[in-house]
């Protein structure tokens, strides 16, 4: 349990590097109209062989920004041998499972079903149209690929969290520390040590800012 | 004697619901999980739950060690003692 003071406020900039900055800006200015809010334009420095770049910016919402950089003169093959799998920055051989390829990925939030299906429409009816809308468990989510093949989510709450979802978690994590400490942790004894928690935990746990027992 | 964690979320209730079907099952509650127990096995198919593919894979929160789960498909959950 940690009792550290949470701080930060969410995420400044993600970046990426893309090689397409012409379909880059369309798909995230001018399809999704993802505002362009602030650009670099550098001279390349340093001691390594730094070619000169401009770094862009476009705000997501919450004043967060998803940027990219373009380097001069460079190609895809800055990055090594043209993948089978992934995108320009992360390539992965025809081998690699789609889930692991796909495991990381960005996600950016909506505030319920009419936005998601607003960003549907302009996906739909561009370049890169919705490959995929998923119900998970408590989140709707549309993906597509970015001109960059960097894998795109954007995701709407289909209910707020509740505080026992907050406990599960907690409960969630410490089983997984316990069983990740032993050899070869299987997904069968995670559940065994949640349950041993829940027990331990559970019938004293309370909602914050509910009524104390009486 | 099998035991099976469910967290009491509005996904998860039809799970609850369904595991109380079988006779053989008691419901229970201990802070925010349903527990669901039995002497024997705990069988809970997944139809009577109308659960979606996301939630009805990610419903279970614990199996006490006295069972284990021989089953978890698209058909139905089966616990069975260990």
């Amino acid at each position: 349990m940690t009792e550290l003071d949470h701080r930060v406020r969410g995420v400044d900039h993600v970046a990426f590097p893309t090689f397409d900055p012409a379909a880059t800006v369309r798909f995230y200015r001018d399809v999704l109209g993802f505002p362009v809010v602030h650009s670099i334009c550098a001279a390349g420095w340093g001691p390594e062989d730094h070619p000169d770049f401009i770094h862009f910016f476009f705000d997501i919402g919450n004043d967060d920004r998803i940027a990219f950089f373009y380097y001069f003169g460079t190609d895809p093959s800055l990055g090594g041998p043209e993948g089978a799998k992934g995108d320009v920055h992360g390539r992965f051989g025809a081998d690699v499972p789609e889930y692991f390829v796909r495991s990381r990925h960005l996600a950016i939030h909506v505030e319920n079903e009419e936005d998601l299906l607003e960003y549907r429409r302009r996906l739909d009816a561009s370049d890169w149209p919705v490959e995929m809308q998923i119900q998970h468990e408590t989140i709707e989510s549309i993906y597509t690929h970015d001109p960059n093949g960097y894998f795109f989510e954007i995701t709407r709450a289909m209910r707020p969290v509740t505080p026992q979802e907050d406990l599960d978690a907690a409960l969630t994590i410490d089983a997984l520390l316990d069983v990740v400490a032993q050899p070869e942790p299987t997904f069968g004894k995670l559940l065994a040590r949640k349950a041993e928690l829940i027990v331990e935990r559970a019938p004293g746990w309370e909602p914050v800012g509910s009524e104390p027992a009486r | 004697m099998t035991e099976l964690y469910i967290l009491d979320v509005p996904e998860n209730t039809a799970v609850a619901k369904a595991a109380a079907e079988d006779p053989a099952a008691t419901v229970g509650q201990v802070g925010p999980y349903f527990v669901i127990s039995a002497e024997g096995p705990i069988v809970i198919d997944r139809r009577a739950t109308g659960c979606r593919h996301a939630v009805w894979y990610s419903c279970v929160a614990g199996v006490a060690r006295t069972g284990r789960i021989t089953q978890h498909d698209k058909d139905a959950l089966r616990v069975e003692p260990a």
